[in-house]
């Protein structure tokens, strides 16, 4: 670095990619490059495209990206340890799959999807078990996985390849919004909760003398998080209301977000993706995380597959285990900063990553792009924000200097 | 105070160890590890274990704390006899090892690294399973926080930060605290300056000699002779699995060390007669 008083070109990247790196060092600061990537792409089809920013299309984003950020939240829990999930599609096709036959052999709606849901932890929890006590890489196991729920899909579904969905309670979590009173009430709820708890915990931290955060940032993170929360109901009372569905997805990220970052579990998921050996010698079980998370994917895969019988009225071969669903799924994981080597991530971000592929695909298909271009554009976005996560690291690198 | 104390067991010589280790054992099939080994060390001192490689220093490492099983042997703790069959035997003993390849998480943050695989709970949160329950990150922070102000590691401002963006000195010396909880009385050391920098070094023998000031019994392995002159109290040398000689360290030149070492007690008697 260039001595005081005559700063150079380099100094200055080398200084702005410390700042950055200190920046993304914080819990929330993470969210940073997923966000100014969904700010650029926003502004972008906001200009271009004026009805992309309609209440009406906000709804429909929301509803198009809630099956792939439910996979993806599932996903960055392996993620997390490092490993992979590839049949985290095929897993929610078998459990749609199953959910369909279910409901036309009469049997109940919270009976049937309660089944689902069991099958899909159940298929995650056996890879799991393969990836753990037989000690296969996961992407073999979930490779097989993949292919094996493709075919078991194929068979549930039987001859005729496609199930209707008429059961309305499953139609009802995608077609039901909140009225508009509710989505407020539960709008402010929340950002007062977010509040509340920030501001407890700045101010045990300062009864106990430990660091504190500065008030300006603790003010800026309540704000930031309440012009979010209330700007989304705004805009979607402004249409239908809040969908019944994103509620539902925001509580389960909610909670998976407190089980990753906020227990003795997900603190073991942590430290087994960043040192393994260190886990284990530290008394936790390794194994039985590693299996638990494979059953997590499993879990959100079938309420992955839920949500989208409900959102296609139909289960087909084509919407989960054939098409593009796995990738963009995992795709928006990593988007969203989760990283491939395990150790870093966060489920808050798998959704944001969801809403970057979402918003690219709904203002491509507004503008009138072709399948081509939209698949282009996704994979340039990808490897964007990859090589974002990868240069902002090596930056790091190169300014702690020093370090043995 | 450390001096004084060292100077008074220097001249009683006779101060039970707080720790000590009769008649070891250990075979890995034809090979004899350890060879009826015995090893002592007392609260408040540094006792180094040196040997040529293959002398049977981290086995005795690994059995004392519980990594390994001894064929035969006996342990006392205050002349009470124990068992050590388990890292978590040797745990509960207050017996601590700091391993030589540190044992960090670099992508968490100092506080979490010294509660690992003990985090604290918050209470009242009874109806979940232990491994749901909200951790108590504060008690985290502060117990980190007291470690580290224990061991007076002065380049290291925040708790919350990310071991992975520390020095090595910083992140021997988390690995330290870490090893340090409240109910710790005997440190084992593997090696602990072997991959740092001069001042790095430094840094870490501070902090060694911090553990011998609060009156932990302290195991030091090394193969660098100057460290172990300048932090240790007592020398245990072991050679090709058995015990050489136990020396204290202000009555011997690094000359004698390196004899036993290499030859054996006859012929280090020999030079040094």
């Amino acid at each position: 670095m260039p001595p005081e008083g005559r700063p150079s070109v380099a100094g200055l990247l080398g200084l702005l990619a410390l700042r950055f790196q200190l920046l993304r060092e914080t819990r929330f600061g993470s969210f940073g490059p997923v966000l100014v990537a969904l700010a650029v792409i926003w502004l972008w089809f906001g200009i271009t495209e004026p009805a992309f920013l309609s209440p009406r299309n906000i709804y429909f984003l929301f509803m198009q990206s809630a099956v792939v950020g439910t996979l993806a939240v599932g996903l960055t829990v392996v993620l997390l340890l490092g490993e992979i999930d590839l049949s985290a599609a095929a897993m929610a096709g078998v459990c749609a799959a199953l959910l369909a036959v279910l409901l036309l052999g009469g049997m109940p709606a919270p009976l049937a999807i309660l089944a689902a849901i069991a099958l899909g932890v159940t298929m995650g929890l056996a890879q799991g078990v393969m990836v753990v006590f037989v000690g296969i890489p996961s992407f073999v196991v979930t490779l097989a996985g993949l292919l094996g729920f493709q075919g078991l899909m194929l068979k549930i579904l039987g001859i005729q390849g496609a199930i209707n969905m008429r059961d309305p309670a499953v139609r009802a979590l995608t077609t039901v919004a909140l009225p508009p009173a509710w989505g407020w009430g539960l709008g402010i709820a929340c950002a007062l909760a977010f509040a509340a708890f920030a501001l407890h915990d700045q101010m045990r931290r300062r009864a106990r003398n430990l660091e504190a955060d500065s008030v300006a940032a603790l003010c800026g993170r309540i704000a930031f998080i309440a012009i979010l929360v209330l700007a989304a109901v705004g805009t979607l009372n402004n249409y239908r209301g809040v969908p019944l569905l994103v509620v539902v997805l925001m509580a389960l990220t909610a909670i998976l977000g407190w089980v990753t970052t906020s227990t003795p579990f997900g603190r073991s998921l942590f430290a087994v993706g960043g040192n393994a050996e260190t886990a284990r010698r530290a008394g936790m079980s390794v194994r039985t995380v590693r299996v638990a998370a494979f059953g997590i994917v499993g879990l959100m895969a079938a309420i992955g597959g839920i949500v989208g019988a409900s959102r296609y009225a139909s289960v087909s071969f084509n919407a989960f285990a054939g098409g593009p669903l796995l990738l963009e799924a995992i795709g928006a994981a990593v988007i969203g900063g989760t990283s491939l080597f395990g150790g870093r991530g966060s489920v808050w971000n798998a959704i944001l990553g969801a809403l970057v592929i979402g918003s690219l695909g709904n203002g491509l298909d507004l503008s009138g792009a072709s399948a081509a271009d939209k698949l282009m554009f996704s994979g340039a976005i990808l490897l964007l924000a990859a090589a974002m996560d990868a240069v902002s690291r090596r930056g790091a690198n190169f300014t702690r200097g020093g370090g043995a | 105070m450390p001096s004084v104390s060292n100077d008074e067991e220097a001249g009683r010589p006779d101060v039970p160890p707080h720790l000590l280790a009769t008649g070891v054992n250990k075979r890995f099939g034809g090979v004899e590890a350890l060879c009826d080994v015995t090893f002592g060390v007392r609260r408040g001192e540094v006792m180094a274990l040196v040997g040529d490689n293959g002398a049977g220093k981290s086995t005795l490492m690994k059995i004392i704390a519980g990594a390994l099983r001894a064929d035969t042997g006996s342990f006392a703790i205050d002349a009470e006899p124990v068992q050590i069959a388990s890292p978590h035997d040797a745990s509960d003993l207050g017996i601590r090892i700091v391993y030589q390849d540190l044992a960090l998480c670099e992508n968490l943050d100092v506080s979490a690294n010294v509660a690992l695989g003990a985090e604290p709970v918050k209470r009242g949160w009874g109806f979940l399973p232990h491994f749901l329950r909200p951790l108590d990150d504060l008690a985290m922070e502060e117990t980190a926080r007291d470690a580290i102000d224990r061991l007076q590691v002065r380049t290291l401002h925040s708790v919350r930060a990310r071991v992975g963006n520390l020095s090595g000195g910083q992140r021997q010396a988390i690995a330290i605290a870490r090893a340090v909880g409240a109910d710790s009385s005997v440190v084992l050391l593997d090696e602990p300056t072997a991959a740092l920098g001069i001042a790095q070094t430094r840094q870490v023998l501070d902090v060694v000699k911090r553990l011998r000031d609060t009156d932990h019994a302290v195991v030091y392995i090394s193969h660098n002779l100057r460290d172990v002159f300048e932090v240790s109290d007592r020398i245990t040398v072991l050679r090709q699995g058995r015990n050489v000689a136990v020396y204290e360290t202000a009555q011997i030149t690094p000359d004698v060390i390196v004899a036993a070492v290499t030859r054996g007690l006859e012929e280090a008697t020999a030079d040094a007669a």
